[in-house]
């Protein structure tokens, strides 16, 4: 049976991922009657020192799918640990390895998905680096509202197209050769404009801020200015 | 002129020496004042995604660590320089970590820029010069492409130049020569 490794690499500890929540839809696609599916968090193999044995599980990996979070428009540092790490772990390995698949779904709270291709285009040098095969990447844009509005009506066409994404990244993996796919590129349908979903945004983290104690003009303190 | 210097421990090739004694002496020449700090693994932690420096202590880090001292000096600098090794065609995953942990210094906000993309606004009136010098032994011309796509596609006020052997050293003198240096109006 051939092995799926699904990889979460959002920063967060012990909180909701939405990275995750795309990862489980991609595997809840994938045939369990043709691949084994083992799951990876990278905040976890990090904080108990698992790398090693995540590592070693990684690199008998047939296809391994990286979801992950846009971070200053790239991977999040605790991504690029990982994966520089893994490089030099399995670049002085034994050389008869298989050539792995590698897919990348990338989400970032900007609505435009477009945003996140630099974010692929790392993925895919990294498989360069160590000689894996770089299929296609999934760009998410507006990832945190995919999941918080995700019943209302008009986010409906933005879940259905995440749905055909996984499901086609699920067929692409069980093929040998495979011709080479273009990127997919989701954003939500939002039906106001902009500016309301800015304002949205604006008002749930002054909401969250109230919560910690803060009042509104608190957000825009300058700690290592105070002269401005 | 204040100059922050910011590098990587975990790099110290002979590429990188050049490049710091290069870097060292225009700055010297200069007459800048320079603060160098070399950042390392076990002093920097990952963000956490906790935005806390948004809605707990706004401006600043929940995470008390080396980042503190990086985000005060880097924000009374005129000029922060990176000195990043170029690895998959973006930064190392120390400078990375530096970079993510900026975002002390923006809002949580949302704007649209002059081009129709979104960025968070600024915290500040006013901001570093921010240069990164991307190095790297046999960098592919991919890699190096996507190193100045990953900075200079999505920010603005932000110059990228590349390193790679003493071949390069003239035009790295060259650009830092017609460089301006100083602060610069607050937008990222």
């Amino acid at each position: 049976m051939k092995k799926v490794v699904l990889v979460s690499a959002s920063p967060k500890i012990n909180e909701h991922s939405v990275s995750k929540e795309f990862l489980e839809m991609t595997g809840n696609q994938i045939n369990a009657d043709l691949f084994s599916k083992t799951f990876i968090d990278v905040r976890k193999s990090i904080s108990t020192h698992k790398q090693a044995e995540d590592f070693a599980t990684l690199s008998k990996a047939d296809v391994i799918i990286i979801s992950f979070p846009l971070y200053v428009f790239c991977m999040p540092g605790i991504l690029t640990r990982f994966l520089v790490d893994y490089s030099n772990y399995y670049t002085v390995g034994p050389n008869n390895k298989s050539k792995v698949k590698v897919y990348a779904i990338v989400n970032c709270g900007f609505l435009e998905p477009e945003i996140n291709l630099e974010a692929v285009r790392v993925i895919k040098s990294f498989c360069q680096h160590i000689k894996a095969e770089f299929r296609f990447g999934v760009l998410i844009g507006g990832g945190a509202m995919m999941f918080a509005a995700k019943n209302a009506p008009f986010m409906k066409k933005s879940v259905q197209k995440l749905n055909d994404a996984f499901s086609s990244m699920a067929e692409d993996l069980k093929h040998e050769d495979s011709a080479k796919t273009d990127h997919i590129y989701i954003g939500v349908n939002f039906p106001f404009s902009r500016h309301i979903y800015y304002f949205m945004g604006g008002r749930g983290w002054i909401s969250l801020a109230r919560k910690n104690g803060l009042q509104k003009k608190d957000l825009y303190k300058k700690p290592y200015r105070l002269n401005e | 002129m204040k100059v922050l210097l910011i590098s990587d421990k975990e790099y110290l090739t002979k590429t990188y020496q050049g490049l710091k004694n290069l870097t060292g002496t225009f700055l010297e020449k200069k007459g800048f004042e320079t603060e160098i700090i070399e950042v390392e693994e076990k002093n920097l932690t990952f963000c956490k995604g906790c935005f806390g420096c948004w809605i707990k202590k706004p401006g600043e880090c929940v995470i008390n660590d080396m980042m503190t001292q990086i985000n005060r000096s880097s924000m009374n600098s005129d000029v922060v320089i990176y000195l990043s090794p170029i690895i998959f065609g973006q930064f190392s995953p120390n400078i990375k970590n530096t970079v993510d942990r900026n975002i002390p210094n923006m809002l949580p906000f949302f704007e649209t820029r002059p081009d129709g993309s979104t960025m968070h606004p600024p915290r500040y009136e006013t901001y570093p010069k921010v240069i990164i010098i991307g190095y790297g032994d046999m960098v592919s011309d991919e890699d190096i492409q996507l190193f100045i796509d990953v900075t200079k596609k999505h920010r603005r006020n932000i110059e990228v130049l590349i390193y790679q052997d003493q071949e390069t050293t003239a035009n790295l003198i060259e650009a830092l020569n017609i460089m301006e240096f100083g602060r610069v109006v607050g937008s990222l």
